[in-house]
């Protein structure tokens, strides 16, 4: 970095306002009553439910039960269906097959004044209802009626199996294979249905919500049934995990469950950000107030850095899913805050000796950075290490950062922790911006500024003018 | 600026040290370690109520129901100003959802008019939470292996191991405090504890990382030949600004926190941001006053063992 232009304070000042003003209230416009977002700000943050108040339950099959993969991926397919089926979109499920576990974790709905934890955690648990009807009648709450209330062909435990598997020509099917009492029913009502004109239906429901109603093709006698007519092959395998739901053999047990009120949490939230903007501007006073123009340029270069965490949180554009925010995940952003200013004052104290040593300003500002560097350089490191065991030990089992530890920790289940994960993660981020923000930025902006004449008075940069 | 010698006084240092572990062995014989239920396992049920309720008529209630001992305990809901009742069960075992939600209604058909609702529960199975507490312990000692390797690999001119080794013994020391803080205050031991201990893990080692950067860099200066006492004094001294200054930044954020947990009667808040501010202080003592002395320490015993020879 030898020439730094005297615009590219300017620059990097705006582009870092812009960053903060747009983390922090994001962008949308508003065409009649439609709103569009550009860009999303901190109001979208998702808040984990030991802040916001939810669920965090865990199921187990009834002990002695040891359950195959694909009994519990369907049962984790019924759980998935039955929140869906609630208007929670905002839910976590993870299954852990090495200790046969569903790890279920959901936020209360926003509105909601009806807290019943108990219930909801029974409801997710129960065996799933399954059930192929008659027709696809249903009434305006959309449950069944007349004729597909009346005549239920099968039920879930008639329904051997159920695979999704791709046919000659690549489409996806599911491929159904039935008890023989199951076959036998299924005879009568496709051999009848398949004669009608237009060909009649048999739709599939769980509990109370129709998950399909494919057409009766043919007469099946039997009892290797095919739906076809399925838009993909992950399509297909849904379905497929909700059929075969109906037919567990189990129960599913709650081992450990945990519900947190909102008003609890909220609380905390509000509490915390209140806090947060005040330590802010005491650190921004004390910063300028004590290295001058170092200080101010600090102050930027950490604005940007609490915009950064904030972007890495909300994913800042609409496409990228928001990550979910803890009270450690605020923990793990108070300390790569303090990491941040901690590297702003190396170097700060830095260019102050050497200033002081009697260097020129512009040879004092350069080996302030580098002789500030390995420190910064070698403390963040370190943090990066922290971050990627914590993400890898409790996070989930499917992410980069558990594929590289799973040596270590497959002895344990996955994590019954996501509240450390996102230590991790916040941390990860913060420290990853402080190497843009705290080093990189502040000495452009910083070899930028000093070219201006106003600027150049030693007495800005902590030494004394001659 | 007045510089310290902090050669010549480290052993009141030491013994600083050496009395605070002692205080936190005893503190745990006598104070107990009060293990969060996330990691023993058990349930911890909080029911919220309006108007006048009688504790013990409640907590009675409750031990019919359930045919065991509970303890009750009242507390302050924050949002509502309205009395809550924590219930906490003594045996282990865990309650199921079931009875849990039997438990609820009986209370609430006994007391109808105080609307008596679930405001938290909190049931853990204590297999679950013993693995989750061994993950957590694993997590931080391969984090802390990690971090002795790569400091030995980047401080090898100073002599790596001794310097990856001490930076960790100052971290101990560190973590030692956040925990003693943790029993003196009876703050539950729990998933913010381990938060707490990873930052102040993370804090401490820059803390320690600043000053043998400072070490480092003299000791290519002023080469081998130097006293080692007088370029440690004289690299903590040169440091000393910087370690005052973050220190004081980050602890401040840490009192404000701590204040406004407190007006607004936050308690989890509290509970991690009270040990962060301990471990501030405590990381900027162990890395000003124990790391360069430990590490003189180390070098000159092996200086002596080679003379030995």
């Amino acid at each position: 970095m030898k020439k730094v232009g005297k615009p590219v304070f300017f620059i990097v000042a705006l582009l870092i306002v812009f960053l903060t003003y747009t983390s922090f209230f994001g962008i949308s416009t508003q065409y009649g009553d439609v709103t569009k977002t550009w860009i999303k700000g901190a109001d979208t943050i998702r808040w984990g439910i030991d802040i916001r108040g939810g669920v965090d339950v865990t199921f187990t099959p009834p002990e002695g039960v040891d359950a195959t993969e694909d009994e519990l991926a369907a049962a984790q397919a019924v759980i998935e269906t039955r929140l869906i089926n609630q208007n929670i979109a905002d839910y976590e499920v993870y299954k852990d097959t090495a200790k046969d576990r569903i790890i279920v974790r959901f936020p209360w709905k926003e509105n909601e004044t009806d807290f019943n934890p108990e219930e909801a955690i029974q409801e997710l648990g129960e065996t799933a209802l399954l059930s192929f009807r008659e027709g696809m009648e249903t009434d305006e709450n959309g449950l069944p009626a007349g004729i597909t209330a009346e005549n239920v062909i099968l039920s879930g435990n008639m329904v051997e199996s159920a695979q999704a598997v791709v046919d000659q020509q690549g489409l996806p099917l599911v491929s159904l294979k039935l008890t023989s009492e199951g076959a036998k029913a299924f005879d009568e009502a496709t051999g009848r249905l398949s004669q009608e004109s237009p060909k009649g239906r048999i739709s599939i429901w769980m509990d109370e919500l129709m998950i399909s109603a494919p057409e009766v093709q043919a007469h099946i006698t039997d009892g290797n049934a095919v739906i076809s007519n399925i838009g993909d092959i992950e399509e297909a395998k849904d379905l497929a995990n909700k059929i075969n739901a109906g037919a567990l053999p189990f129960k599913l047990e709650t081992e450990n469950y945990n519900s947190i009120s909102p008003t609890l949490g909220m609380g905390a939230r509000d509490a915390m950000v209140l806090a947060g903007v005040i330590a802010f501007i005491l650190i921004a006073i004390f910063m300028i107030l004590y290295y001058r123009l170092n200080g101010v340029v600090a102050v930027i270069a950490l604005m940007g850095q609490v915009a950064g965490i904030i972007i890495g949180v909300t994913g800042y554009f609409p496409a990228i899913p928001s990550f979910t925010l803890t009270l450690p995940g605020l923990c793990g952003m108070i300390l790569s805050i303090g990491m941040g200013v901690d590297a702003n004052v190396i170097t700060a104290e830095r260019i102050k000796e050497e200033v002081r040593a009697g260097k020129t300003l512009d040879g004092a500002i350069d080996s302030g950075f580098e002789r500030g560097f390995a420190a910064i350089f070698d403390s963040n490191i370190t943090m990066i290490i922290v971050a990627v065991i914590l993400m890898g030990s409790f996070g989930p089992t499917d992410s980069l950062f558990a594929k590289m530890l799973s040596p270590i920790f497959s002895m344990f289940g996955p994590a019954t922790a996501g509240n450390i994960y996102s230590f991790g993660y916040t941390l990860l981020v913060g420290v990853i911006l402080n190497f843009i923000m705290g080093v990189t930025a502040t000495r452009l902006m910083l070899k930028s500024i000093s070219k201006f004449k106003p600027f150049r008075k030693l007495w800005l940069y902590g030494g004394v003018d001659e | 600026m007045k510089q310290i010698a902090f050669m010549k006084n480290r052993k009141i240092y030491f013994g600083i040290s050496i009395g605070l572990v002692v205080l936190t062995v005893l503190a745990t014989l006598i104070f107990g370690v009060n293990l969060d239920i996330q990691f023993k396992g058990g349930t911890i049920i909080t029911y919220s109520h309006a108007g006048d309720l009688d504790g013990g008529a409640f907590q009675k209630a409750i031990e019919e129901k359930l045919g065991q001992k509970v303890n009750i305990q009242e507390q302050t809901n924050v949002a509502t100003g309205n009395m809550n009742y924590v219930v906490s069960l003594t045996s282990a075992d865990g309650l199921s959802v079931e009875d849990q939600g039997a438990l609820t209604e009986s209370l609430q058909q006994q007391f109808p008019d105080n609307a008596i609702e679930t405001f938290a529960v909190n049931n853990v199975n204590p297999t679950i939470g013993k693995e989750f507490f061994a993950k957590c312990l694993v997590a931080v000692a391969i984090a802390a292996l990690l971090m002795v390797v790569y400091i030995a690999f980047r401080f090898r001119r100073i002599g790596g191991w001794s310097a990856g080794v001490m930076c960790v013994v100052a971290l101990l020391h560190d973590v030692m405090i956040v925990y003693l803080t943790f029993v003196l205050f009876k703050f539950p031991i729990n998933d913010n504890f381990i938060a707490v201990v990873l930052t102040i893990l993370g804090y401490s080692i820059n803390a320690t990382i600043v000053i043998y950067d400072r070490i480092r860099e003299n000791k290519k200066r002023y080469g081998s030949k130097a006293n080692i006492g007088e370029l440690v004094d004289k690299s903590i001294n040169q440091s000393m600004t910087r370690s005052i200054n973050t220190s004081l930044s980050t602890a401040t954020a840490m009192i404000v926190i701590c204040i406004v947990a407190v007006v607004r009667d936050v308690n989890s808040i509290l509970t991690f941001a009270f040990p962060l501010l301990i471990g501030i202080i405590a990381g900027f003592y162990s890395s000003t006053f124990l790391s360069g002395p430990l590490w003189v320490c180390w070098q000159e015993y092996k200086k002596a063992k080679k003379a030995a020879k």
